[in-house]
């Protein structure tokens, strides 16, 4: 049944695009705020909001029960998690699920399957999709050095019981499989009571390539295309492009394909996203996770594809088929979105929550902002500091990147430090320019450059 | 039971008194606008009231409205809070305190329906009295006094969606 009344268990931005999404669809909304969220402006849009408790996310939007109880109470019939608090949480569908609320997102079951790292593995092995290539349990020096060989160099030995770094080394040749075999064993023991190894591939310098996918629960899946992340800083995402213009179309049209099976082997519904890990020198994909919910960046795949997936997943939720068949989806140009956060770089990217005093977004033909944002808003010191997303959409990706640079040049923001123009050194430094860069690009090359310069 | 439903509410302490010797666990009848639920599960409860329902307590039956005809979404409702104070002794004084709900739930006067209210406008009450319960998903936490004085007003009805943060009572201190 199609949703009559959405409840929306999120905030800031997300929340407010949620909103828009489903007055598009004549759809009558309730915004969950904390204490904290009152005066925002997916509150003020929506048709009712209700306050969950105090700003505390604890008490507030990480609460399950309290979240159910309100979307009940306020008679809402569908839940939007958005993405973070409890969007991955099995624990909300099936509270929801309880009190016949049609949650927007996959079954409970998937999410928790897709949650564990190794089921998820498994599900990718069985889907035929490619894993990062690695050894069983390897007990000796002289196994160390076969698997090494079979593997491909650089590897890196891990220890089985391990985490956090330790028993951790690369080997680049045999001889330093054979040596780091006896290291990293001396230290897994040490560390954890368990010499036990296995190996990996090392990918020095991979890009974080990711794929959009939309399904119907009943094993039809559509992709939107696939993104680049691979501007990174402690595994946050800073900057996201679409499509990934450093693979070449056949490797692509196996991502997607991966992508897809994978979700399909599952029965996937609504929105999700396959992260991979794109080795450049190898021209090879290795699966990392599935991320079960819609995503921060989801506006670059909406940009080349003209497509709503915020709109997609409400009307699945409701229970409708998918809106579109693959060959219906049409990818052009490019596009790229930066996370404009309230982050003081110069500072070690200190979150600096306060009042802004002065907001004056560029607009124009394709530039798009996602953002709760105005004058005189606060931007509270008890969540993230994202204060939106400016996206632009260009024929070519140096168009793209060119209208970006415009873009930030024409965005005032006054009353907190903000992350802009730093956004703007990195889309105009030659490395991002020759699209040559990887995941440890921005903190092992940009950063060290940026505080040699400020020094 | 049909016979002894014929004149309901009439037979309700005979209906009662069966029920508590009857070993059945719960009953839901419906007649015309009358509804009753009874069940002999201390902990069940209104999640919300249904139209029309009503119920009656006595100590060896408790009552509670189903859970299941409250939970279902209700998107015929209008969608606009509603607020507004319910009862009161005349306008509250300048220097009253407010009691405010520290999170959203459903409010409840009573510990269990049919019970006595926690408080009345015009009781004394002290320091930790219990004034009010907050239901989330069936978790019921009382609400406690922190000073001593009289309600002044209460300011939400029985079995209503409060916010975190709404005025539930005002208390003029002594």
């Amino acid at each position: 049944m199609a949703i009559k009344r959405l409840f929306i268990a999120n905030r800031g931005e997300i929340a407010l695009r949620i909103v828009r999404a489903a007055q598009a669809l004549n759809i009558e909304t309730v915004v969950a705020v904390s204490d904290a969220d009152r005066d925002t402006a997916a509150a003020r849009l929506a048709d009712r909001s209700v306050v969950l408790g105090p700003a505390s996310a604890a008490k507030s939007y990480l609460d399950p029960r309290l979240i159910v109880h309100a979307a009940r109470e306020s008679g809402c019939d569908g839940l939007h998690p958005g993405y973070g608090f409890l969007s991955e949480r099995a624990i909300l569908p099936r509270l929801c699920s309880a009190q016949g609320i049609a949650f927007v997102g996959p079954e409970p079951d998937v999410i928790d399957a897709l949650g564990d790292k190794l089921s998820a593995r498994a599900m990718a092995k069985a889907a035929g999709v490619p894993l990062v290539p690695g050894s069983e349990c390897v007990a000796s020096a002289a196994d160390a050095r076969r698997e090494g060989d079979r593997i491909g160099y650089p590897v890196l030995l891990k220890a089985s019981a391990g985490g956090g770094g330790r028993g951790m080394v690369i080997a680049n040749n045999r001889d330093e499989a054979e040596a780091g075999f006896h290291r990293a064993s001396a230290e897994a023991v040490a560390a954890f009571g368990d010499g036990t190894l296995f190996m990996e591939r090392f990918v020095p310098e991979a890009r974080h390539v990711e794929v959009q996918l939309m399904g119907d629960g009943k094993g039809q899946v559509v992709h939107f295309g696939e993104r680049d992340c691979s501007v990174q800083r402690r595994y946050q995402k800073l900057i996201e492009e679409a499509p990934c213009a450093a693979m070449p179309d056949h490797l692509r049209a196996q991502l997607h394909k991966s992508a897809v099976d994978l979700a399909a082997s599952v029965n996937y519904r609504n929105a999700g996203t396959a992260e991979f890990l794109f080795d450049v020198r190898r021209q090879e994909f290795y699966f990392i996770e599935v991320n079960a919910r819609i995503q921060v960046e989801h506006p670059v795949s909406e940009m080349i594809s003209g497509f709503d997936l915020v709109q997609e997943q409400i009307r699945i939720a409701g229970g409708a088929p998918l809106s579109v068949a693959q060959d219906q989806v049409k990818l052009s140009g490019h596009a790229i979105e930066c996370r404009i956060n309230a982050e003081d770089p110069a500072r070690d990217f200190l979150p600096s929550p306060g009042r802004i005093t002065r907001w004056d977004p560029p607009t124009g033909d394709g530039i798009r902002l996602d953002s709760h944002m105005s004058e005189g808003a606060m931007i509270p010191p008890f969540y993230d500091s994202m204060v939106g997303k400016l996206i632009v959409h260009g024929e070519t990706r140096a168009e793209a990147v060119a209208k970006l640079t415009d873009a930030i040049d024409r965005f005032t923001v006054e009353g907190v430090p903000t992350t802009l123009g730093l956004h703007r050194a990195i889309i105009t430094h030659p490395d991002f320019i020759a699209n040559t860069i990887h995941t440890r690009w921005l903190e092992q090359v940009f950063l060290p450059d940026m505080a040699a310069k400020a020094a | 039971m049909t016979d002894k439903c014929a004149d309901l509410p009439a037979n309700l302490e005979a209906l009662l008194a069966e029920f508590a010797a009857s070993g059945v666990r719960e009953l839901h009848l419906r007649r015309g606008d009358f509804e009753i639920f009874l069940s002999s599960d201390a902990s069940a409860r209104w999640s919300a009231p249904a139209p029309g329902a009503a119920a009656v307590a006595p100590a060896a039956a408790p009552i509670a409205a189903p859970t299941a005809a409250a939970a279902p979404a209700k998107p015929t409702a209008p969608v606009a809070a509603a607020p507004a104070p319910r009862a009161a002794s005349g306008p509250v004084p300048a220097d009253a305190l407010i009691i405010n709900a520290p999170n959203l739930g459903t409010f409840y006067r009573a510990p269990k329906p049919g019970a006595a209210n926690y408080v009345e406008v015009g009781s004394k009450v002290k320091a930790g009295d219990e004034l009010c319960l907050i239901e989330v998903m069936k978790l019921f936490t009382a609400l406690t006094a922190e000073t001593s004085g009289t309600i002044h007003s209460v300011l939400v009805d029985d079995g209503e969606m409060v916010e975190g943060g709404q005025p539930l009572f005002a208390l003029v201190r002594d």
